[in-house]
């Protein structure tokens, strides 16, 4: 049997195993590892060059470590900040000073975008801002069901804004791309989508009295100053534009522990009484709250390395290259979200990473392209089996009428985001002003 | 410079090793996920935080 037929079968052993494996264990992560030992065993028999599949499995821990670390940090940043009481504090004001409906309803749709932006997670952007948000829109006349929308898709937004996107950063470490110039790229496609939400979710609501709603939100927390909401944020950006501006006189930092320094900041600008054990809770709490991610990732890099190591990678990736531009175009929406239900952040290594060199191959413009699909992977986080974000959104809203229901209302902003991305995988020099 | 990159270096190690410490206590005692799936995948998560704090890689 030659060597391609034998790394396909150890495809289809792949994909059994983990939906073999999803369907019993109900997690998609420990599913991806187990797909991964499997073929690593399968594969040292097939090919005995191999060796031992231990060390490719415990070197794919390794992969995405640093990707790990980057999500602790920032949700350790983003907790402390948001216990400190910074984040009621700035939405309490905005809702007492602004009164126009559209202009309410799109700034709780920046706030949101910032927590996810940061830390590159939607599910953190939900936990932090999801239910401020929803007390907000549903004085604001906003339904249940519009509500789930909103919070769905601008913590979906929020995963892919930059600074921090996990897929393209996952891309570009597999093609050795730099994670350059994907700011705007990334940006303007965000704003333009959500845009379309807000227009969406806010046509036809009624808004309520003010003072109920003020009545709903919390309390300002005392001794809340503007400089202590400013300087946890301020030490973030300004690190953040040290790197850029003055590389070659700075010691490289590293985004994990530039979250790390704002979370200090964050926490000496508390103005509560807060004790260690306090700060321990929220540490443990944080913990909690970010493991299935970065569960997500240390296994995402344990496939990643198993494939590598058994061809099947190689396989899928030559199998890409062959195919016709076209089938991509047209099936690229319905793929990528379907690949992201599944893997999550995986399947910018499964799908992501060989549509890179494929691209890459025909001399397409890969900046653009690997921007485009980094907008599609986060659509299929409403979808099985994993739909993490999907519902945490409807968890918040207490939204418990029909899954397909919600699926139906977020089509017009899904829709939305999805166009324009495939737009921009057909036609990728038309957005290249943007980098 | 390179005692600052030096300090930087060595701050990543003790980060590894204080995440690596909550990932254990996480491991026998915590809120929610408390199914052995999760005790599993608690168990192969930690194993790169352990592995850099005892500088094997």
């Amino acid at each position: 049997m030659s060597v391609t037929a034998l790394t396909f079968i150890l495809l289809l052993i792949m994909i059994a195993s983990f939906v073999l494996s999803s369907i019993k264990l109900k997690s998609p992560d420990i599913s991806m590892v187990v797909a991964a030992i499997v073929i690593a065993v399968v594969g040292m028999f097939m090919f005995p060059d191999l060796g031992s599949p231990v060390m490719y499995l415990v070197e794919g821990l390794f992969v995405n470590l640093d990707l790990a670390m980057l999500f602790i940090a920032a949700s350790i940043f983003v907790n402390i900040y948001s216990y400190s009481g910074a984040v009621s504090t700035i939405t309490r004001g905005i809702v007492e000073k602004i009164n126009n409906k559209w202009l309410l309803i799109t700034i709780m749709g920046v706030l949101m975008l910032i927590p996810g932006a940061l830390t590159g997670a939607g599910s953190v952007a939900i936990f932090v801002l999801g239910g401020l948000v929803n007390t907000v829109l549903e004085s604001l006349g906003v339904s249940k069901r519009k509500r789930t929308v909103f919070i769905f898709f601008f913590a979906i937004l929020s995963a892919a804004a930059p600074p921090i996107n996990l897929w393209t950063m996952l891309m570009t470490a597999q093609a050795n791309m730099p994670y350059v110039g994907f700011t705007w790229l990334l940006l303007v496609p965000i704003c333009i989508a959500g845009a379309i939400c807000i227009v969406y979710v806010g046509w036809g609501a009624k808004p309520e009295p003010k003072e109920e709603t003020l009545k709903k939100l919390p309390e300002r927390t005392e001794g809340m100053t503007w400089w202590r909401i400013l300087l946890p944020v301020a030490a973030i950006i300004v690190l953040f534009v040290l790197a850029l501006v003055a590389p070659w006189n700075l010691p490289v930092l590293g985004l994990p522990l530039m979250f790390v320094i704002a979370a200090i900041v964050a926490l000496l600008c508390n103005p509560k009484k807060t004790t260690g054990k306090q700060y321990l809770g929220i540490l443990d709490d944080t913990m909690e709250q970010v493991f299935p991610l970065v569960a997500n990732v240390l296994s995402i890099g344990v496939l990643q390395s198993a494939m590598a190591a058994t061809g099947v990678r190689g396989l899928i990736g030559s199998t890409c290259v062959g195919l016709p531009l076209v089938l991509i175009y047209s099936l690229i929406l319905i793929i990528g979200p379907i690949c992201q239900g599944c893997f999550n952040y995986g399947c910018s290594v499964v799908l992501g990473g060989p549509l890179i060199f494929m691209f890459n191959t025909l001399g397409m413009d890969v900046t653009v392209i690997c921007a485009a699909l980094s907008l599609i992977f986060p659509i299929g986080d409403c979808l099985p089996p994993s739909r993490i974000v999907g519902r945490l959104a409807c968890e918040e809203t207490g939204y418990t009428d029909s899954y397909l229901g919600f699926l139906k209302s977020a089509l017009v902003p899904i829709l939305a985001i999805g166009l324009i991305a495939v737009l921009m995988i057909v036609k990728p020099l038309w957005f290249t002003f943007l980098y | 410079m390179v005692f600052l990159e030096n300090l930087i270096h060595i701050l990543y190690f003790v980060m590894a090793g204080l995440i690596g410490l909550s990932m254990v206590k996480s491991l026998f005692k915590r809120k929610k996920n408390g199914s052995i799936v999760f005790d599993i995948m608690y168990a192969y998560c930690l194993i790169p935080f352990l592995l850099r704090v005892l500088y094997i890689k």
